[in-house]
């Protein structure tokens, strides 16, 4: 057994040659096949790191943006809330009042309508009275109820103070005497007599007749009236009505 | 039956005699590159299946060198995926019949040890320096130099003596079989040669990175061991 040095050597260079031929077209290009995937992978994965981190970051602002949305709408509601509530008590503040003006106002037409009813209740009542007055005096003697009266005229005068005397007495035109009918002109004399008696002096008398006083006998002077009739006597109670009630 | 242990000198180039196994080394070699030039065409970033087969076997490869040194592939690579591919192809070669692969002869695996023992002296020096490589002789003590420098020498020289003596005796017994027996007879040792030719290239290769590793390793400068600070007793004042 011998070793051929020759051969050694050349098969020692043999493999020296293959390792380089294979190194350089077939363990560096497919490693470098492998390390181009890989980074080629590193990228992808980067890329999609990325795109995921912006992905996030986009939900993130979506979703603050949502939430934002949220409160704003929750805000408007509130707002719409409360401005429908102010405009509905504005409403029926306004409401409240046109119906309390229309109730006032229909109170005082109502009062008005009743014042109006009361006030032409009276006048019929009155003018009732006027005609129940006129049919009781149609039945009684004239003669009679005129003395009665000029005893009340003279009373009514004596009833007077000095000073409404007094001026009666200076009256420059006249005393103007209102009676029911005409006087004749006994009765003119005896009514003549009886205010002499109770004005002490008696200025001219003009005696003129009034249907509308129903009965009695009034004194008229352009600054002065003695009412004394059933006509002043219903006035009078027709006032009294109206102020009682 | 001529011996095994004799090279088959085909031809003379001048004082250089062309043996059977280096002609059968310049096949396999112009193989193998045809081979890599056909395979490792139009490669792409997305592999087809004859791109993921290449890529399985360089990731299977480097994985094991990460493994093995627990250092970057990518310098070793070349080196130790050559002698698997060619010591595996160069022992499944006997298949071919008439055809004795090149590692049964004595000059081919003294040829891969001896690049072996070249390739270790290289990566020491490259990765820790002269200085380095030879204090890895030293280790773990002064002491051990000469058995280091002996161990060197022995274990390439048992490297290429198991490879020899696997692929040789192969390949003897199959010619003595054959010869006896007939043509049919052989098979099943040849199917039992071909586990034994990938399990040799297998051991080869492993066994040159785990002297390469070794060798580095020593000649790396060592860290010195800080003092142990526990167990570390504190008392309360």
């Amino acid at each position: 057994m011998s070793i051929d040095f020759w051969s050694l050597g050349l098969q020692a260079v043999n493999v020296i040659i293959l390792i380089w031929l294979l190194s350089r077209f077939f363990w560096r290009p497919v490693a470098a096949a492998i390390s181009k995937r890989q980074d080629a992978v590193g990228t992808l994965l980067s890329d999609a790191q990325t795109a995921k981190t912006n992905a996030d970051t986009l939900l993130a602002e979506v979703t603050t943006a949502r939430e934002g949305i949220a409160a704003e709408r929750e805000t408007m509601l509130t707002e719409a809330a409360k401005t429908a509530e102010i405009a509905a008590n504005l409403t029926l503040t306004n409401a409240q009042k046109q119906a309390q003006t229309l109730i006032d106002t229909a109170q005082l037409e109502s009062v008005r309508e009743a014042d109006a009813l009361r006030a032409e209740l009276t006048a019929q009542a009155t003018q009732l009275a006027v005609n129940i007055a006129q049919k009781l005096l149609s039945r009684l003697d004239t003669a009679v109820v005129q003395s009665a009266f000029v005893g009340l005229l003279v009373e009514a005068i004596g009833a007077l103070s000095a000073d409404d005397r007094q001026s009666l007495r200076a009256a420059d035109q006249g005393i103007e005497m209102v009676s029911t009918l005409d006087i004749n002109e006994q009765d003119k004399a005896t009514l003549t007599q009886a205010l002499g008696q109770a004005l002490g002096s008696l200025p001219a008398l003009t005696f003129v007749s009034d249907s509308e006083l129903i009965a009695g006998l009034e004194i008229k002077t352009p600054h002065f009236a003695l009412h004394n009739s059933w006509q002043s006597d219903l006035t009078t109670i027709a006032k009294a009505l109206n102020h009682a009630e | 039956m001529k011996s095994p242990l004799q090279a088959n000198v085909l031809f003379q180039l001048g004082p250089v005699p062309i043996t059977e196994a280096v002609i059968t080394t310049w096949a396999i070699m112009v193989v193998l590159i045809l081979g890599s030039l056909l395979l490792t065409r139009h490669l792409a970033t997305r592999p087809g299946k004859r791109q993921a087969m290449l890529e399985l076997i360089v990731v299977t490869l480097d994985t094991q060198i990460r493994e093995t040194t627990g250092a970057a592939p990518a310098s070793y690579r070349g080196f130790i995926g050559t002698l698997f591919l060619f010591i595996l192809v160069a022992n499944w070669s006997s298949l071919i019949p008439g055809l004795t692969p090149p590692t049964a002869q004595l000059e081919t695996d003294a040829a891969l040890a001896l690049l072996v023992f070249l390739s270790i002296i290289w990566f020491g020096i490259s990765k820790g320096g002269v200085r380095g490589y030879f204090k890895s002789f030293a280790a773990p003590n002064l002491i051990m130099i000469p058995l280091n420098i002996l161990e060197s020498v022995t274990r390439i020289f048992s490297m290429f003596v198991r490879l020899f003596g696997n692929v040789m005796s192969g390949v003897f017994v199959i010619g003595i079989v054959a010869s006896l027996a007939g043509l049919l007879v052989p098979i099943p040792l040849m199917a039992l040669d071909l586990l034994t030719g990938l399990v040799q290239a297998y051991i080869f290769a492993v066994l040159a990175m785990v002297f390469i590793t070794a060798t580095v390793e020593e000649s790396q400068p060592t860290v010195k061991d800080s003092t142990p600070v526990s167990p570390l007793l504190e008392r309360e004042s």
